[in-house]
């Protein structure tokens, strides 16, 4: 109330918060702006410093602190001879320092010569044998010193009795040989009190060749002069240079947020905003945008010689082709078998539609190659089971067919019955959230129940029709697992399949891998926009007066034969290839039957559960997908947080990069990671573990983040309002009120991204390591080189598991949700 | 235009009975509303009649013709019924004339004949303007017209409306009211209505049907209902009432509750009884049988509303607005009874009033 008597102290108080703010923008600016000079100048030094490695300066900050050290150690022993043997070692050193190249040895200051010798001698100096190395470093110090004063003692007094340590190496030496024996004897006792010191020099040894470079890395070790902020910024110059500029670019962007929010106090939120933006950037659209420029300026110029040189070629023409023909055919069957079965499940009295519902979106969560394995098995065109059937039922002679998987038909059939669920889902939810007097209206019109669905409910699912399908089809295009299994042994390529070829063929492959990629990712955006238009026209939202049993059409007659048919459906979609699977697993010979005397085995479900190699994988797939998942429901609840219940400007920005990532198909997310995240651009994960973290996290993020922003907004706000009015904190009402509630989708929302991320295999064919291998690419593997009955009994394991999830998911949720 | 007649209608949803033996006929041209609280069935029996629902036994006939009943059963489409939706269930992907032409255009009906007609029709439910418009360009009143258009535009022999204006601000509630009422009186069509606004029922009706938990509590006109309720149900849920629980002996009716005071009863009942008043029956008057203390009152422009203690019992009275100025706290006052229903005590009465609209 004190500001809102004396408005002039409140102004004053706003332009001192400004002011703090601006003060505080402009620092951190700075700091940027000095990180990325700093940075820079590290590059620049990199580069002139002709090292070429950072190693390089790893090293030589590690030996300048040991060469200071065993410098003092000399300078010391030094200090305690007589004058004239002091000065007879000094200029035997400077002497032997300018036989080795260095011109201005004698300018140097008497404390330079030493470190330098140190150095020098250890990299350059004559081989001493292991009996001497190791009477010299087997020394305990006071007589280490003593062995040391003796030996610089005869450096300028040959006359002067050897100690007995060096007898061995110098008997047969004069001269100057025998001063430089006898210089890196003493270097070799003085570093003896440094254990890593031998290390250092190997690893200056690798990383500095030639003579000029070495004798500049002696000067920079004598010198001492890098320090170890110096050090970090050479070492790291391109992580250095990253964090400056996200920092200047952070700074900036929050500077044009508050300016146009008019409002100078800083919001904590504003930093999660900015959190969250700027590791997709890093992480998600500079891969993307690299990749994109890479593919028009493949020789940092731009041209359009790598499409060129692509789309000349017939077997890349055939794959786009292909890609296109199999996504709008998988598209057009799959919203056609979608839309009829959506609603007769949903809104007919057909018999088991509670069965049939569940069954059908199941499989959405089913991995789709898992499908291909079995339809291969299926319609093989020489062993595939229902080929040998229909040759028995129809008395066909004996030859290949009459259906053949390896073909586009064929691989059109396996994506569309495994794609079909996507459009089934959201055609559904829309079916059960459309008020059902609108259809009322229609048939007491006097419109029969045809005529309704053709005039009412069509055009009004419309808008999920149309997401429905786009769906199918950018999913259909992305896919890699289904062309990989099928397509490839059949010649039929696609995109994808062709990018992860180019992909391992190496660097030039890898160009012509982002032509291709590049035009997946404008299939998906084109796709992504008008998918986006469409919902956005969505206007159909009708009031809903009360809450009516969605009213269900009787199909009288028709009830029974539609539920065959839908049965037969449900068994050939589903149950024939997971049967397949199943009995596949307890085969030997894959060729006979399983009843075939000899041909069953539980031994692929044994040699599964207890090969290192497979459980390893499935560690492996369990710990990343858990990260993957716990990571994304963390960054979920917090756009939850501000996409809810904040009106925070710039919240869209994350929302829709999260968007865009879950839209970018695989492997272009893969494909990106690769070219990107070997240290070039200031982040080296490559073939760690943490690429194929971060890619699975790009990819489902939005899976978490639509689950979690859809509960917070069935919460109205005034529950919260009345936890607090009621006198709680904001902790308790977070814990007591929002969690319990939100606590469902939360859960949920992991399981959306662990379940994928657990046996992804697009992306993970393209970043895996020897020992970041997942269950995923096992079984890819397995099918492809080891054994096709263990690899479908992994398949089963893993459909078991996915189930298993659900259900326990399901239960947890008391019902709410489930894939 | 049309009767409707329901033969010993029931209804249930598994084990759930909704609607008990309903029996009655509407007749031609008659203003039929169904009233009740939430749950009570009147929707399901308007979704029969309309075909939405299979009555589980009994028969419907619609004039002379058996819609629903035995083997016999019409679907909605064929039924040539008008219905308004409590959700108005415009449809948001056809402009206002498409969804109002939409019936005739189901009965093939010539273009020339449609246009004039949805012309007619938009006019009488002044919507003649807002007819090339898309229903999410409409406020709620104009989307109920729409709805009220569609319902009306091939002069069905009968219009079913299911809680129609409840979606509605109290303003527009009551203009549609008479509306509606109007139409009505000017087609002459026979109107079922269901809604759980007795004001709505009082003021539309000519048969108010009141149902509570599947049963017909009472039929008759709205005077009727309201003057002369069959049990203490009726009487609460229609109306303002009190009930005082009295003994009824000798020509009159003592209330312990009001320090033994009592009011005459000429009435045939004996023992245990509940004396319902209207607020707007009792009269501050000098000459009045019960004596009470006026403990506050409030005043609400047309009327005033009065706390008359008597005894144990507090007494709210309902006074002319133009009293104001004669009230005072804390004084005595006497009241008269124009109006007294007395109904006998079987214990019922508590659950009764937890009812809630």
């Amino acid at each position: 109330m004190k500001e809102m008597d004396r408005p002039g102290q409140a102004l004053r108080g706003e332009i001192r918060a400004a002011i703090r703010t601006w003060a505080g923008l402009l620092l951190c600016f700075l700091i940027g702006a000095m990180l990325a000079a700093a940075g820079l100048q590290g590059q620049r030094e990199l580069t002139e410093s002709g090292f070429g490695s950072e190693a390089a300066y790893q090293a030589i900050y590690a030996l300048s602190r040991d060469a200071e050290e065993i410098g003092w150690i000399l300078l010391e022993d030094l200090n305690s001879l007589p004058e004239s043997a002091s000065r007879g070692a000094e200029s035997a050193a400077r002497e032997l320092l300018a036989a080795g190249g260095l011109q201005d040895a004698d300018t140097l200051g008497a404390e330079t010569v030493w470190r330098y010798l140190a150095v020098y001698e250890s990299m350059n100096g004559p081989k001493l044998s292991s009996g001497e190395r190791k009477a010299l470093t087997g020394l305990n110090a006071s007589d280490g010193k003593t062995f040391r004063r003796q030996a610089l003692k005869c450096l300028s007094d040959e006359t002067m009795p050897l100690p007995a340590e060096t007898a061995e190496g110098l008997s047969a030496l004069d001269g100057a040989q025998r001063r430089e024996m006898l210089l890196r004897q003493v270097v070799e006792s003085a570093a003896a009190a440094n254990a890593s010191y031998p290390d250092h020099i190997n690893q200056l040894k690798k990383s500095v060749r030639g003579k000029d470079l070495q004798e500049r890395a002696f000067r920079m070790i004598a010198a001492g002069k890098l320090n170890w902020v110096w050090q970090a910024v050479i070492g790291n110059s391109r992580t250095v240079i990253l964090l400056g500029a996200l920092l200047m670019l952070d700074v900036l962007v929050l500077f044009l947020l508050m300016r146009a929010d008019q409002n100078w106090r800083m919001n904590v939120k504003w930093v999660m905003i900015l959190g969250i933006v700027d590791f997709l950037l890093v992480f998600q659209v500079v891969p993307v945008v690299y990749m994109v420029v890479r593919a028009f300026s493949p020789e940092n110029t731009f041209s359009l010689s790598t499409l060129e040189r692509l789309f000349s070629y017939p077997l890349n023409l055939d794959a786009l082709k292909n890609t296109l023909i199999a996504s709008f055919s998988t598209m057009i069957l799959g919203t056609a078998i979608a839309f009829p079965l959506a609603w007769l499940v949903g809104r007919t009295n057909l018999y088991g539609r509670k069965f049939f519902r569940a069954l059908f979106v199941m499989t959405y969560m089913v991995p789709p190659y898992v499908g291909a394995m079995a339809w291969l098995r299926l319609m093989n065109p020489n062993v595939g089971t229902i080929n040998l059937w229909l040759r028995t039922l129809f008395h066909l002679p004996d030859v290949p067919g009459p259906l053949n998987v390896y073909t586009l038909p064929g691989m059109i059939w396996v994506l569309t019955t495994f794609y079909y669920p996507y459009a089934f889902i959201t055609i559904s939810r829309a079916m059960e959230k459309m008020d059902p007097s609108l259809e009322e209206a229609s048939r007491i019109s006097g419109a029969s129940p045809v005529k309704t669905i053709l005039t009412v409910t069509l055009p009004m699912m419309t808008p999920s029709l149309i997401a429905g399908a786009l769906l199918v089809f950018i999913s259909a295009a992305s896919c890699y697992g289904i062309p990989s299994i099928i397509g490839t042994p059949g010649n039929v390529n696609t995109v994808t399949t062709r990018i992860v070829e180019y992909v391992s063929l190496g660097q030039q492959g890898m160009n012509d891998a982002t032509g291709l990629a590049v035009f997946l990712m404008a299939v998906a955006l084109v796709i992504l926009f008008l998918s986006d238009v469409v919902l956005a026209r969505k206007q159909y939202i009708t009031v809903s007066g009360k809450s009516v049993r969605p009213s269900t059409v009787d199909l009288r007659g028709w009830r029974v034969p539609l539920t065959v048919l839908v049965g037969l459906f449900a068994a050939v979609v589903v149950a024939l290839p997971f049967g397949t699977i199943l009995a596949t697993s307890f085969k030997i010979d894959i060729g006979k039957g399983l009843s075939a005397e000899g041909n069953f085995t539980t031994g692929n479900w044994t040699a599964i559960f207890s090969r290192g190699e497979t459980l390893g994988c499935l560690k492996n797939s369990l710990i990343f997908a858990s990260v993957a998942a716990t990571a994304g429901l963390v960054i979920s609840c917090v756009m939850g947080y501000l996409l809810q219940r904040t009106k925070i400007r710039g919240r869209g920005i994350p929302h829709f990069l999260i968007t865009l990532g879950s839209g970018t198909p695989s492997v272009v997310i893969a494909l990106g990671l690769i070219m990107t995240m070997r240290g070039d651009f200031g982040v080296n994960i490559y073939n760690t573990a943490w690429i194929l973290i971060i890619a699975y996290l790009i990819k489902y993020l939005m899976m978490g983040m639509r689950t979690v922003v859809s509960a917070m907004s069935q919460i109205h706000i005034s529950l919260e309002e009345c936890s607090q009015i009621s006198g709680a904190s904001w902790i308790r009402t977070m814990t007591r009120i929002t969690g319990p509630l939100i606590f469902p989708s939360i859960a949920a929302g992991w399981f959306l991204i662990f379940i994928p991320s657990f046996y992804e295999l697009s992306m993970t064919t393209l970043l895996y390591s020897s020992t970041t291998k997942t269950i995923g690419y096992q079984l890819y593997e397995y099918w492809t080189f080891t054994s096709q009955p263990m690899s479908c009994a992994m398949a089963f394991g893993i459909l078991l598991f996915v189930i298993l999830l659900n259900f326990g998911l399901n239960r947890l949720t008391r019902g709410e949700f489930s894939i | 235009m049309a009767t409707v007649t329901i033969r010993h209608v029931s209804k249930a949803f598994g084990e759930n009975t909704v609607l008990q033996d309903f029996d009655a006929v509407f007749g031609d041209g008659e203003f039929i509303t169904l009233l009740g609280p939430s749950g009570c069935g009147k929707t399901t029996m308007l979704r029969m009649i309309a075909g939405f629902e299979k009555p589980s036994s009994g028969e419907i006939w619609i004039d002379e013709t058996l819609v629903s009943g035995g083997k016999t059963f019409v679907p909605p489409e064929r039924r040539g019924i008008g219905m308004v939706f409590q959700s108005y269930a415009v449809w948001p992907h056809m402009n206002v004339f498409d969804n109002v032409a939409y019936p005739l255009e189901i009965q093939k009906k010539g273009k020339a004949a449609i246009r004039q007609a949805v012309e007619k029709v938009l006019e009488s439910v002044h919507l003649t303007q807002y007819a090339q418009r898309l229903p999410n360009q409409l406020s709620g009143g104009q989307q109920q017209r729409v709805a009220l258009a569609r319902a009306l535009v091939a002069e069905p022999k009968l219009l079913l409306l299911d809680e129609p204006l409840s979606n509605l601000d109290a303003k527009l509630r009551e203009s549609m009211r008479f509306e509606i009422k109007e139409i009505q009186k000017r087609t002459g069509i026979t109107v079922v209505y269901v809604t759980h606004d007795q004001t709505e029922a009082m003021a539309m009706s000519d048969r108010i049907f009141l149902i509570n938990r599947g049963a017909v509590q009472q039929e008759g006109t709205p005077a009727d209902i309201y003057n002369r309720p069959l049990n203490p149900f009726v009487a609460d849920f229609l109306g303002k009432v009190d009930f005082f629980p009295g003994e009824a002996a000798n020509g009159k009716i003592i209330f312990p509750g009001m320090g033994g005071q009592s009011l005459p009863y000429g009435g045939e009942r004996r023992g245990r009884v509940q004396a319902a008043v209207r607020p707007e029956n009792f009269v501050i008057s000098p000459d009045g049988p019960l004596e009470g203390t006026l403990e506050t009152w409030y005043y609400l422009g047309d009327v005033n509303d009065c706390w008359i203690r008597i005894g144990e019992t507090l007494v709210r009275v309902i006074t002319g607005g133009y009293r104001y100025g004669t009230l005072r706290a804390g004084e005595k006052v006497r009241l008269q009874v124009r109006d007294m229903m007395v109904f006998p005590d079987d214990g019922s009465l508590e659950e009764i009033l937890s009812i809630q609209t």
